[in-house]
Formats: C-alpha cells, sequence, structure tokens
C-alpha cells in the first residue's frame, strides 16, 4: 500500500494528478457540449430545411466514428485547423494546441449532437399547450424559451443527460492513446515500474465507479428537485 | 351451433409424481386454502365438478376467483386443502402440476398468445414441444380446432393483426389442441369489446354443448343461464351460495348475493 | 489542410487491413459477449443470493471500468498469476489479440447481461402463464417463450451497445494491435499529413457503423414483423422503438446507465 503514497516513495501524487485530469477533461467537454447541444436542439427543431439537413449530417459524422480519432485529428490537426479557419480574416497564426484543448474539442464535437438530440426529442414532448399558454399571456420569446419551455424539456432529458455524462466519463479513458496524462497514462506508468498492475488498475477501476455512482447519487437528488410539482406517472 | 365433434374419450392419466385416487369428479378441491403474506385469499373453499358438469364461479373482485382456477392448474401454489383433477392430486409443492395440466385446459382475460409466432404456431407450439407431435400432425390438429372456432382463414396472421374477439378464439383452440377434458376460464370476455363478447360466448357455449367439462369465472348472466348446471358464488375467499342458474338469479338466498346481484344489473 | 487524395489511394491498403482487424475483433467480442453475457445473466437473476451477488459484482466492475483499463488488466495483470504464468494459459495471454478479445468482451458481456435482464424482466407474465398452463416444460417455456420475446424487447438497447463498443475498439491500440486507428496513425507518422488518412479512416468507421446499424435495423423489422400491421404497439413504452424505418442520418443511441437508474434510459 505504500505505493499509493504521497511523494517521491509513491504515486500516490501522480495518480491524484492524473484523476484531476480525467476530471477536468469530462468536466469541461459536458459543459461545452452541454450548451452548444442545447443550441444545436433549438436551431434544429423544425424537421426540415437546411439547418436540419446540416444537423444531421454533422450528428451523423460526430457518432460515427470514435473519438479517439477525433482526438488525433484535432492533436496532430489542429493548428492547420485553426490556421485554416482564420486565414480567410488575414490572421496568419498557427499555434500550438494543447492535448488538453485537443481532447476537449474533440470530446465536445462528439457528444454535442447526443445531447441536442436527447433535448431536442425532449423539447418536442413538451405540451404543445404551454407554448400557447405562455404566448396569449403575452410572454416575450425569449422568456417562453428560458422559463417555460427549456426547463420542461431538461426534466424530460434530464435521464438521458445523465446517462451521456456516464459515457463520456468512461470514453475520457482513451486520452491517454493521444499522450495526455490522465489516470489511466498514470496508472500505467506505476504500473510499469512497479509491476504492480493489479493494484495500480485496480484504484482506476474504482475510482470510475465511485465517481460515476457519485455523480449519478447528485443527479437523481438533483432530478427530484427538477421534479417538483411533477405529479409522479403509474411507472 | 357448430358441427358436434367427437368428445375426446377419456384415456388413463399418466402416471407421474401425482397419485390416482378412484373418484369419478373432474376435479375436486377440498378446504383450499392460500394466502398471499397477510391477506387470506381462499378460506377453505370444497367444490366438486363432475365431468361434463358446467360451472359459472361468480363474486366481486378480490372475491378469490381467478386465484381458485390458477390454483387448480398449478399457476398459483395452495398453501392448504387438497386438488385432485381427474383423480390426478396436484401436491402443495407442485408435484403432479405437469400432469394435472396436460388435462386442464386454460383460457385467460388477456388471452395470452405468443406475439413472436403466427396463429397456427401458437396453436402447434404445445402439441409438438410436449406431445412430441409432428409438424404436420400438429397443423393438422391446430386447423381443426381452428375451423372449430371459425377462424381457420387467419392461421397464417399473427396475433397482433387480429380483433380481441379473434385473438380470445385462437386462445380457445390454442388450449383445445392439447386435448384437454377440463377447459378453465378466467373472465374471457370481459377484456373484450362489447361487440365481440357474442362471438366467443358462441364458442363457448358449442364447446359445452358437446360435452366438454368446463368452469368458468365470468360475469356474463346470459352465458349461465344457457349454459350453467351451477352458479357458485364466491365472496371473501368462501363459497356463499351455489344453485342451478335459474335459481341463482331468481331466488338467491343469502343477502351478500343479493347484493352482488343488484350491483350487476347496474 | 487538405486532403490528398493520391496519399489516400496508396494507403487504402494499409488502412483496409486495419479496418479488417477492426472488423475481426468487433465480430469476436460480440460473440464473446454473447456467451458470457448469457451466463452471466443467468447467475445475475439466480434465485440464490450468493450468486445474484456476484452477477451483480460482474456486472458493477466489468461496466464501470473504462474498457481501457480492462485491457491493461488483462494484458499486463493476468500473466503475473501463476496459473496464468506457469501453464499453458501463457501462450493464450501471450497474445495481444486474444487480450484484447477479451478485455473488451468482459466490457461488453456486462452490458448483455442488463440489457437481456431487462428483457427478459420486461416480458408480460400473461404468455409465459399461458405456455405453462398448456403443460410445458419450464425448460421450453424459457427457451421458446420467454427468451424470444426478450432478445426483440432488448434488440434496440443492443444495437446501441454494439454500436458505442465498435468505436470503443480503439482501445486495442494500447495492448500494440494495428487496428484502423492504429494504421492510420502509422500513416500521420510517415507522412505527417494527419488529414488524408484519418479522415480515411475516419469514413471507414461511419461505414462500418451505419452498416452494420441498417444490418440490426433489418434484423429488427424481420424479428418484429407480428408488430408490423396497423394494430397499436402494446409493448411496455420502454421498448417501444422510437422511430421505426430505415433513415441513414438517424444517430445510433447511448449505453444504459450504469449502477441505480436502470430503469432510467435513453429510449
Amino acid at each position: 500500500m505504500g505505493l499509493l503514497a504521497y511523494g517521491a516513495d509513491g504515486y500516490g501524487d501522480e495518480l491524484l494528478d492524473g484523476a484531476l485530469v480525467t476530471v477536468q477533461l469530462a468536466v469541461f467537454s459536458y459543459l461545452l457540449a452541454a450548451i452548444l447541444g442545447t443550441l444545436m436542439a433549438v436551431l434544429t427543431l423544425k424537421p426540415h430545411g437546411l439547418r436540419w439537413m446540416i444537423g444531421r449530417v454533422y450528428a451523423s459524422v460526430a457518432t460515427g466514428i470514435p473519438s479517439l480519432l477525433v482526438i488525433f485529428l484535432l492533436y496532430y490537426g489542429g493548428t492547420e485547423i485553426v490556421h485554416a479557419l482564420l486565414a480567410p480574416f488575414g490572421v496568419e497564426e498557427r499555434p500550438a494546441i494543447p492535448p488538453m484543448a485537443a481532447a476537449v474539442a474533440a470530446l465536445t464535437f462528439v457528444y454535442t449532437p447526443y445531447l441536442a438530440d436527447l433535448l431536442r426529442s425532449a423539447l418536442q414532448n413538451v405540451p404543445k399547450g404551454q407554448l400557447e399558454a405562455a404566448e396569449v399571456l403575452s410572454v416575450p420569446r425569449r422568456q417562453i424559451w428560458l422559463k417555460v419551455l427549456l426547463p420542461q424539456a431538461l426534466r424530460i432529458a434530464y435521464p438521458g443527460f445523465v446517462n451521456i455524462w456516464v459515457v463520456l466519463l468512461k470514453d475520457t479513458a482513451l486520452v491517454s492513446l493521444a499522450g495526455l496524462t490522465d489516470l489511466i497514462a498514470a496508472a500505467k506508468v506505476a504500473s510499469g515500474s512497479t509491476r504492480e498492475p493489479f493494484l495500480f488498475y485496480g484504484v482506476v477501476v474504482v475510482f470510475f465507479i465511485l465517481f460515476s455512482a457519485a455523480t449519478i447519487r447528485l443527479a437523481n437528488r438533483q432530478s427530484r428537485r427538477l421534479d417538483r410539482g411533477v405529479r409522479a406517472s403509474e411507472a | 351451433m357448430g358441427p358436434a365433434l367427437p368428445i375426446p374419450t377419456p384415456t388413463p392419466a399418466p402416471q407421474g409424481a401425482g397419485t390416482r385416487l378412484r373418484t369419478r369428479a373432474a376435479i375436486e378441491l377440498r378446504d383450499l386454502r392460500k394466502r398471499y403474506g397477510e391477506q387470506e385469499v381462499l378460506r377453505g373453499v370444497t367444490l366438486t365438478v363432475e365431468r361434463g358438469e358446467k360451472i359459472v364461479l361468480c363474486g366481486p373482485s378480490g372475491s378469490g376467483k381467478s386465484t381458485l382456477i390458477r390454483c387448480i392448474n398449478g399457476l398459483e401454489r395452495h398453501d392448504g386443502g387438497t386438488i385432485a383433477v381427474n383423480g390426478v392430486t396436484l401436491e402443495a409443492d407442485g408435484r403432479g402440476v405437469q400432469d394435472v395440466r396436460r388435462e386442464v385446459g386454460m383460457v385467460f382475460q388477456h388471452f395470452n398468445l405468443f406475439p413472436h409466432m403466427t396463429v397456427l404456431e401458437n396453436c402447434t407450439f404445445a402439441p409438438r414441444q410436449a406431445l412430441g407431435l409432428s409438424a404436420a400432425a400438429a397443423a393438422e390438429r391446430a386447423m381443426h380446432h381452428l375451423a372449430r372456432v371459425r377462424i381457420a382463414d387467419q392461421a397464417g396472421k399473427f396475433p397482433a393483426q387480429l380483433s380481441g374477439g379473434q385473438q380470445q378464439r385462437v386462445a380457445i383452440a390454442r388450449a383445445l389442441c392439447m386435448d384437454p377434458r377440463i377447459m378453465l376460464f378466467d373472465e374471457p370476455t370481459s377484456a373484450l369489446d362489447p361487440e365481440m363478447v357474442a362471438e366467443v360466448l358462441q364458442v363457448m357455449e358449442e364447446l359445452a354443448a358437446q360435452g366438454m367439462t368446463m368452469l368458468c369465472v365470468t360475469h356474463e348472466m346470459g352465458f349461465a343461464r344457457h349454459v350453467a348446471d351451477r352458479c357458485v358464488f364466491l365472496d371473501g375467499g368462501e363459497i356463499v351460495e351455489q344453485a342451478g342458474a335459474e335459481r341463482f338469479f331468481v331466488a338467491p338466498e343469502s343477502d351478500r348475493l343479493k347484493r352482488f346481484l343488484r350491483q350487476m344489473l347496474h | 489542410m487538405t486532403f490528398d487524395f493520391a496519399l489516400a489511394w496508396t494507403s487504402l491498403p494499409a488502412l483496409l487491413n486495419g479496418a479488417w482487424m477492426t472488423v475481426l475483433i468487433t465480430v469476436s467480442v460480440m460473440a464473446v459477449g454473447a456467451v458470457l453475457g448469457f451466463g452471466m445473466c443467468l447467475v445475475r437473476m439466480s434465485r440464490n443470493r450468493a450468486l445474484a451477488a456476484i452477477g451483480a459484482a460482474y456486472v458493477a466492475v466489468f461496466r464501470g471500468a473504462p474498457s481501457i483499463v480492462l485491457l491493461y488488466l488483462v494484458y499486463a495483470g493476468l500473466p503475473q498469476l501463476s496459473i496464468v504464468r506457469d501453464t499453458p494459459l501463457w501462450l493464450l495471454f501471450a497474445s495481444p489479440l486474444f487480450c484484447a478479445i477479451l478485455g473488451l468482451g468482459l466490457n461488453h458481456s456486462a452490458y448483455v447481461v442488463e440489457i437481456l435482464r431487462g428483457g427478459l424482466s420486461a416480458v408480460p407474465a400473461g404468455p409465459v402463464e399461458a405456455a405453462l398452463a398448456l403443460g410445458l416444460p419450464p425448460r421450453i417455456v424459457f427457451v421458446k417463450v420467454r427468451l424470444p420475446m426478450a432478445v426483440r424487447y432488448g434488440l434496440k438497447a443492443y444495437q446501441n451497445e454494439v454500436l458505442i463498443f465498435l468505436k470503443s475498439t480503439v482501445a486495442v491500440g494500447a495492448v500494440t494491435i494495428a487496428d484502423l486507428t492504429g494504421a492510420a496513425n502509422e500513416i500521420f507518422a510517415m507522412t505527417y499529413d494527419p488529414f488524408t488518412p484519418l479522415v480515411t479512416a475516419g469514413a471507414m468507421y461511419w461505414l462500418l457503423t451505419n452498416g452494420l446499424r441498417l444490418g440490426f435495423e433489418a434484423l429488427d423489422r424481420r424479428l418484429n414483423r407480428h408488430l408490423a400491421a396497423t394494430v397499436p404497439d402494446r409493448r411496455p413504452a420502454t421498448v417501444r422503438r422510437s422511430r421505426p424505418g430505415l433513415s441513414l442520418f438517424r444517430q445510433p443511441l447511448v449505453r444504459r446507465l450504469p449502477a441505480k437508474p436502470a430503469a432510467r434510459e435513453t429510449h
């Protein structure tokens, strides 16, 4: 157990740093994906037209390829992509893309359409009367969205959102293959030099199980708050 | 009325775990008891159904009538008393259940057809798997019984493509394919739209006319008057009153039955 | 940032080689997952408390752990046990491919357990009782009535799981296997052109996932043709297909949640 100690003799500090990278990566990617997903859901609400078509193509690509591939693409090619995006504006920059930024961008790119799809179908399930009731009360359009439609849709989409969170959390484990020193990478180094793979990978497994369990618990408590004022259905 | 068909001649029940008793009764229940946790659903029911007899069982919801007939073919395990079907005893621990089920066909309130099988497959499934019939023999038998319930033309369809009344008639045919000597009906028309009740009752009446021993849980009073040799009123897990159909409906004795019949008419 | 068609053409054989490895692993893992998943589902649903607890632990660990960690555990961890090191088992565990299939298979099978369990518990009592009342032995009732209905209920969730684990096979790079992503990476390392190999590989993954999805949808239509009529869908809401039919731009959905809120899942 001394191997897990903090400091020069143990790998406790390395593992903790790695866990921090994993958590940061998951949290940032998820928050960005939630914001962009909400935007995408609202923009592609009507199932026809150009916006919807673009949304479908994007969703199909993002959900049809492994996120690690996107991570590699942004990590190796990110500099060129940023350059190509900025060039039309006369900016000749070739910024180096840190691995963390590439990973966050890639996971955001992949998970945005998942969350958008959940929220879109939830929005479509908010009773039409809600919109009409707010309209006849002449509530401003922005307020209808922010105070009436989105909160109700979020309640419907909530379980799916929690679901995606857990999937994304586990997907972050792949970033070690792209050179990020996350928890997996730390465990790999530690088990390689101590020849104690069971100990270190065991710690990783326990971390992932406990961390997702803890966040699900938190989410469920939050969901009960969201369910205030809603009569439980028969199931 | 449909074509009269020969009743299958009684053959000796297969010797299994059950013990064969010397009795002529089709079903013999003695002091049958069943409880769910604290609640006593059957409190000592004693009932004898003779061969060829048709009995209608009625009572308010929760009176234990469904539980009673589900005990007879072992879908529920009884806690006390004895059950004997054609002389084969069904033990409380489940011994003898397979032998009893060979003797007894059952029709459910919600049809319970196998949704992933066609009508024909629904009917050939058990004869092939349990009796070891060849595909051809099972199909022949199935078509015979499907014709009997006048639904042979739908044999290739799936249950979801049929109306409720049609599904229930298929369910009756499915049970008949095992050549049961006794048929149990658990509210066979309660889940049907009103316009479909008659087609199912007619099939049941034909079955009765052909001499089948029947124990029916039903609230169809017309059916009871036409067909039942005896009506049994169950309330609170015990038999409160039993009589021939005419006397049962016209001159009930107990207050509970009178109250029940009054509610039925409303 | 350009796509080099000539490079894409010349690297096609290498990428197809990698794609073949990805397909091989996917199919093997599906087989392992089906066998292990079915067996462990019976353990998980056992009436024996101890067995059921073992099943639950199996699911919690192998579903909760990221598959790459399981790969490392199998590849680097198991050979440390003397039962592996000092017996002919060593020959198996020396093979990265075997370790990859076992590691991913453990992860996948844990999902199969839960999908199958969900399907089995969604089967209504009625048809099962009807089969028992017909005098059929319980084993036949399970194999011919309960299991086929459960498989139909679970098919959609299984499809989602397979599509997700197909994408997670990229983790095999961790145990030195050159799959499709590995092949693309190698071409990048040689040419310093990230776009051409990675985008080509991405297109191949897209074809694989969508081909598999169309296959599943065809299977779903075949198995559920008994519901094709105009009669309303009476299956439980959780298993109803949300949008039946064939459409290329439908996205695969997501795995079920591990741990507690098992009843809550997307679609």
